[in-house]
């Protein structure tokens, strides 16, 4: 096969056992890879309503066919399974170097089942595979994990790893690779602590083989360029990484403030790039082979009550340990976001879940005793403080490290969370944004831009600016994104370049490059039909995974804040979230029935039929 | 009349020299449109940017009012 290796790794942690499968090349190609390749095994491979923390459940790392080619980003890893938060899925994403060097292992994807006995590390050398002992790193943050690892492995060794929040099962917890870099959302960390497996240790030379070579390097470059002559014309990423987006999305207002009591910060222009770059900044850092180099890596310097060293902040950080939490010392959001790295643990999820306690506790939900002290918004070093303990589940931390609709629900008030699926909200608020409430409520995995970012178009102008307060035309923008976002994660591509550089620029995201990076790769002949097609089938397994595992169409909805409370101030103010006005065209674009069911017909169409006869 | 012109990401650099954070206040004529802001600043009126108007899509030829705040981004994702 080219693109793919057409090897899968299966390793029984409760065994111990390693064994290899090969990959038949009709579901290879079906299925795309990655995001794809995961939600069949995943379906196939246990009961959706498994106890997610259980050894039941199934833990998979998985690239795509264009991962560790010279496609411009083509360097993602997804880390899919049962989470842990929600009860959903996960399809948590993740570049850095990591999945680049897990392609060159010769393996696409990893599998883990079981729970071993003591905490193990799993060591991929190639054909040289081996679970090793971690008893030695259960325990260790993420800076020192990775170096021990690389120490005892190959000095070019990438490793993916938890901190103590995913040893400690905290719901929050995030797989961190590279040190700095998450596949974060949703509790995969959790997952991987339940089960033992402390660190995957990669290593190898199978640079996969293309079906057309010459002409795969002609187009990577040809977009490489494309992409240079965009940031040399003024394209912010590079300069500003995505720390830009606070000026954005307030002027928009709807920058998510004190757990979206409004949408709009006053301190925002202490919090973004601009303050980033002149206080912290030391350089643009890449992901492997990226031309854009969103990433930040910053300092705070000694002497600052918050001096240290690491990658970030970006946006989606800002927004939720910044001005969700009230918060505009930025290098108080940097020590945070450097400690939830450290710790290994979700930003968003973290930063939200202690603004929905500030929020509690303002409102006189949470008595100060069960926390020590005052919580108040704006509280930066008590911030700080609550992540330490929400990652050893000390204290008031043991409660924090439920998430924020576990929190708010313990206290008799669930209508605080700001979550769907209990998945908490990105840096968007929906009621200035209709389309991403759409999203919002009936992405698989809950809350998360990366299910279909329509802040694209509502937000950013890319590829074209629409009005954003509408609801006309957003439940087909919306699904057109998603199954746009599932080709993207499945073939092992990053967002930030694809709906620019790879898809055609117009809101219909056609895929035409895609297509052809696609089958220059693999050889597969997809047409941007059948490739989009392969997209639905994944989604719709997605879809069907959620209802088996009791998920209903009334769970396709957002928190009471979202539907009834308007903004209280900027553009937006006065808005909702109309999602009565999308939810049933959503669904008959997507084939569903009135319960948010794929019908059979649609089912039959995608060649699901027999998979999913339940 | 007086109306703010807020430049955001790389855009922040046309703005006055001086000028404290991503806002300038303009003295502008009666009937001055959006356009003629974003030409003043150098600036191309397309797709490549977001032009907003009090935070909503502008239209080329909407006509300014007092304490009306133009903000133009180049359109790049995201977030």
């Amino acid at each position: 096969m080219n693109g793919w290796h057409g090897k899968i790794l299966k390793i029984n942690l409760t065994d111990q056992v390693v064994t290899q499968e090969s990959v038949d090349p009709d579901f290879a190609k079906d299925y795309l890879g990655g995001r794809g390749w995961a939600i069949k095994y995943l379906y196939e491979g246990i009961d959706p309503r498994v106890d997610p923390l259980s050894p039941d459940n199934m833990l998979i790392f998985a690239t795509g066919p264009l991962t560790g080619t010279p496609a411009p980003t083509g360097n993602r890893y997804m880390v899919v399974t049962k989470s842990p938060l929600t009860g959903s899925l996960s399809n948590s994403n993740s570049g850095g170097e990591f999945p680049t060097w897990m392609k060159r292992t010769g393996f696409d994807m990893f599998i883990f089942t079981g729970k071993a006995p003591k905490p193990v590390y799993l060591w991929v050398n190639e054909d040289q595979v081996e679970l090793r002992s971690a008893e030695h790193l259960w325990g260790e943050k993420v800076p020192r994990t990775t170096d021990l690892l690389i120490g005892e492995t190959h000095p070019d060794a990438k490793v993916a790893c938890i901190g103590p929040a995913g040893e400690n099962l905290v719901l929050m917890a995030a797989i961190m690779n590279d040190k700095d870099r998450a596949a974060a959302r949703s509790g995969v960390g959790a997952v991987m602590g339940s089960k033992n497996l402390k660190a995957v240790v990669v290593y190898g030379t199978k640079v996969p083989t293309m079906y057309d070579e010459k002409g795969m390097k002609k187009l990577s470059l040809e977009i490489s360029k494309e992409v240079g002559v965009g940031i040399k014309a003024g394209s912010s990423l590079r300069e500003y990484g995505t720390a830009y987006v606070p000026q954005v999305t307030n002027e928009l207002g709807i920058l998510p403030t004190r757990n979206f009591r409004s949408g709009q910060f006053e301190g925002v222009d202490l919090i973004d790039g601009v303050a980033l770059k002149e206080k912290y900044l030391i350089r643009a850092k890449p992901c492997y082979r990226c031309p854009i180099a969103c990433g930040r890596l910053t300092e705070v310097a000694e002497g600052s009550p918050y001096d240290g060293a690491g990658e970030g902040p970006e946006y989606e950080t800002l927004s939720a340990l910044g001005s969700s939490c009230g918060i505009d010392n930025l290098g108080a959001i940097t020590k945070a976001n450097y400690t939830c790295n450290e710790l290994g643990m979700d930003t968003i999820t973290a930063g939200m879940t202690v603004a929905a306690a500030m929020d509690l506790y303002e409102r006189g939900y949470i008595p100060e005793s069960d926390i020590g002290k005052p919580l108040r918004f704006g509280d930066a070093d008590t911030l700080i403080e609550l992540l330490g303990k929400m990652a050893y589940r000390q204290g008031f931390g043991n409660s924090l490290a439920e998430g924020s609709y576990r929190l708010a629900e313990k206290y008799g008030h669930p209508e605080i969370a700001v979550t769907a699926r209990k998945l908490e909200f990105p840096g968007y608020d929906p009621r200035g944004a209709q389309g991403m409430g759409l999203l919002y409520a009936t992405a698989s995995v809950g809350a998360s831009h990366m299910a279909g970012d329509v802040a694209y178009v509502e937000v950013f102008g890319v590829p074209e600016k629409i009005n954003p307060l509408i609801t006309k035309g957003k439940p087909a923008l919306v699904k057109r994104f998603g199954n746009a976002f599932v080709s993207i994660d499945s073939t092992g591509m990053c967002v930030f370049l694809s709906v620019r550089y790879i898809f055609d620029p117009d809101i219909n995201l056609w895929p035409t490059r895609l297509t052809q990076l696609m089958n220059l790769t693999t050889g597969a002949e997809y047409t941007p039909e059948s490739l989009i097609q392969a997209a639905d089938r994944i989604f719709n397994l997605e879809r069907m995974f959620l209802i088996r595992a009791g998920f209903t169409g009334k769970d396709d909805t957002l928190p009471p804040r979202m539907l009834q409370e308007p903004l209280p101030t900027g553009p937006a103010k006065g808005y909702v979230v109309k999602l009565d006005q999308m939810l049933p065209e959503f669904y008959a674009l997507q084939g569903w029935d009135e319960n948010g069911v794929p019908t059979k017909e649609k089912l039959a169409e995608l060649g699901l039929s027999n998979m999913v006869s339940l | 009349m007086q109306i703010s012109v807020k430049l955001l990401a790389t855009y922040r650099k046309k703005l006055p020299a001086g000028t404290k954070g991503s806002t300038c206040f303009l003295e502008v004529p009666a009937h001055f449109a959006v356009r003629q802001i974003v030409e003043q600043f150098e600036l191309t009126y397309d797709s490549s940017n977001v032009i907003l108007l009090n935070g909503q899509v502008a239209e080329p030829d909407q006509i300014l009012k007092n304490d009306d705040v133009v903000c133009v981004f180049p359109a790049f994702a995201g977030g």
